[in-house]
């Protein structure tokens, strides 16, 4: 019980971390319980914290900052080096191991996707005589940028080229003012808006790209956070970008 | 985006989602601060140095760990730069005896106000720091040396008790009476304002 033996003589040096394991672990047992003692033991961790904001300020090197960001960039890079599976596999990893409505809802997103692609094809090629079996739908492979690196997506699209489905993971949920938006991007540089789109609290999202030529004729994509509603031309820092 | 007008737990907020403007600007913040405290624990530049780095590469990847209900930022900074410091001084196997830094009177010295880039903050930090010097001089030199062995050093009572010669429970109520004297002073001062 918390009201039996206060721990109040301990807490200084247990914010300190001078006392011995078994009694860390006395005070440690004690403070799960006791309201007081945590309010107490707060009050010590913030002098702690004071004693150390007490010392005799020294200015850091000029080049420790530039260090440090490009080490996080290297420890990004290898990070994604060494955990970077296909499409595929992320897919397969997400049906294995997340929750049951996740993965439905992932499978549905592309089944849908899929289909609508596959139902297009067959109008075409009613209306062509040519068999779409011959060929192959194109995927284009959207990598996270440094603000979102966790970040993945994918367009497929048609096989004339006139129409996609871009399906995201991963990105991280935006306030109500803002959207993503996605760019078609041509050889000289110009975007296009292709779609403006929300993802779930889990980060997955699919929407439908529209263009006003065929997509296969784009150079590339680029996802970018706009304020609601998209805009005319990016504004916003980039988080996923890919190459025809 | 101009990230110097957001508070500390937005700046966090912001590191977890991976935006390398927030750090930076974090950096601008604290960097100071860790360096200085890693400087001071291990009288090392180059290894305070590299303390620094693995200080904020630990922000960048654990900052979404954070939780403003149970402390300020600059107090979850300063815990996480202490006790790295300190593990890198135990990988050296500095003993108690050998271990020289403390509050010695050029540490406790007034010092010129922090360059930092908000004038009102720099001002603030100062005079917070000067408080806490003000109040580490009131302390009588015994108390003073064992709680800078256990702040700077990472030493436990046993070992500060065996490396002063005295009695385990005499090195045990002179910290105890050090914090509770301090956290006193402290306390009446913040009232004081």
């Amino acid at each position: 019980m918390a009201d039996e033996i206060h721990v109040t003589d301990s807490l200084a040096a247990y914010a300190l971390g001078c006392l011995e394991e078994n009694e860390i672990r006395a005070v440690s047992e004690h403070l799960a319980t006791c309201p007081l003692c945590r309010a107490e033991l707060a009050s010590y961790v913030e002098l702690t914290a004071q004693l150390g904001r007490s010392v005799p300020q020294t200015e850091p090197p000029a080049g420790l900052k530039q260090s440090i960001l490009a080490r996080l960039q290297v420890s990004d890079a290898k990070i994604a080096a060494e955990q970077e599976p296909s499409w595929w596999e992320r897919l397969r990893s997400r049906l294995q191991g997340s929750p049951t409505w996740a993965a439905a809802s992932l499978v549905l997103i592309l089944v849908l996707g899929f289909s609508n692609l596959l139902l297009w094809q067959q109008v075409r090629e009613l209306q062509s005589g040519v068999p779409a079996s011959q060929e192959q739908l194109k995927t284009v492979v959207l990598d996270g940028s440094a603000v979102a690196p966790g970040a993945t997506g994918m367009i497929v699209i048609s096989l004339d080229g006139m129409h996609g489905t871009l399906v995201v993971d991963e990105l991280p949920v935006l306030d109500e003012s803002h959207e993503y938006q996605l760019w078609l991007i041509e050889e000289n540089e110009e975007r296009t808006s292709g779609a403006v789109f929300s993802v779930s609290p889990d980060g997955y999202g699919s929407v439908w790209v529209g263009s006003p030529q065929p997509l296969i004729s784009y150079a590339g994509f680029g996802v970018t956070i706009e304020p609601t509603g998209g805009s005319p031309q990016p504004t916003g820092e980039r988080v996923l970008g890919g190459k025809l | 985006m101009d990230y110097s007008g957001l508070d500390d737990e937005s700046l966090l907020r912001l590191i977890a989602f991976a935006k390398t403007d927030a750090l930076s600007e974090f950096y601008d913040r604290y960097s100071r601060l860790v360096y200085s405290l890693a400087v001071f624990i291990l009288d090392d530049p180059e290894s305070a140095e590299e303390v620094t780095q693995d200080v904020f590469v630990r922000i960048w990847e654990k900052a979404e760990t954070y939780r403003a209900e149970q402390a300020k930022v600059s107090t979850w900074l300063t815990s996480i730069t202490r006790n790295r410091s300190i593990d890198v001084l135990r990988r050296r196997r500095v003993r108690p005896e050998g271990h020289r830094v403390g509050w010695d009177d050029a540490a406790l010295e007034t010092l010129p106000a922090a360059d930092l880039p908000n004038p009102e903050d720099a001002a603030d930090k100062f005079i917070q720091a000067q408080r806490v010097r003000v109040a580490i001089t009131t302390l009588p030199h015994d108390q003073r040396q064992a709680l800078a062995l256990a702040y700077f050093g990472g030493y436990s009572h046993s070992e500060i008790a065996a490396a002063l010669g005295e009695p385990l429970g005499t090195v045990k109520t002179r910290i105890r009476m050090a914090m509770q004297k301090l956290r006193s002073i402290l306390q009446e001062d913040r009232l004081d304002v």
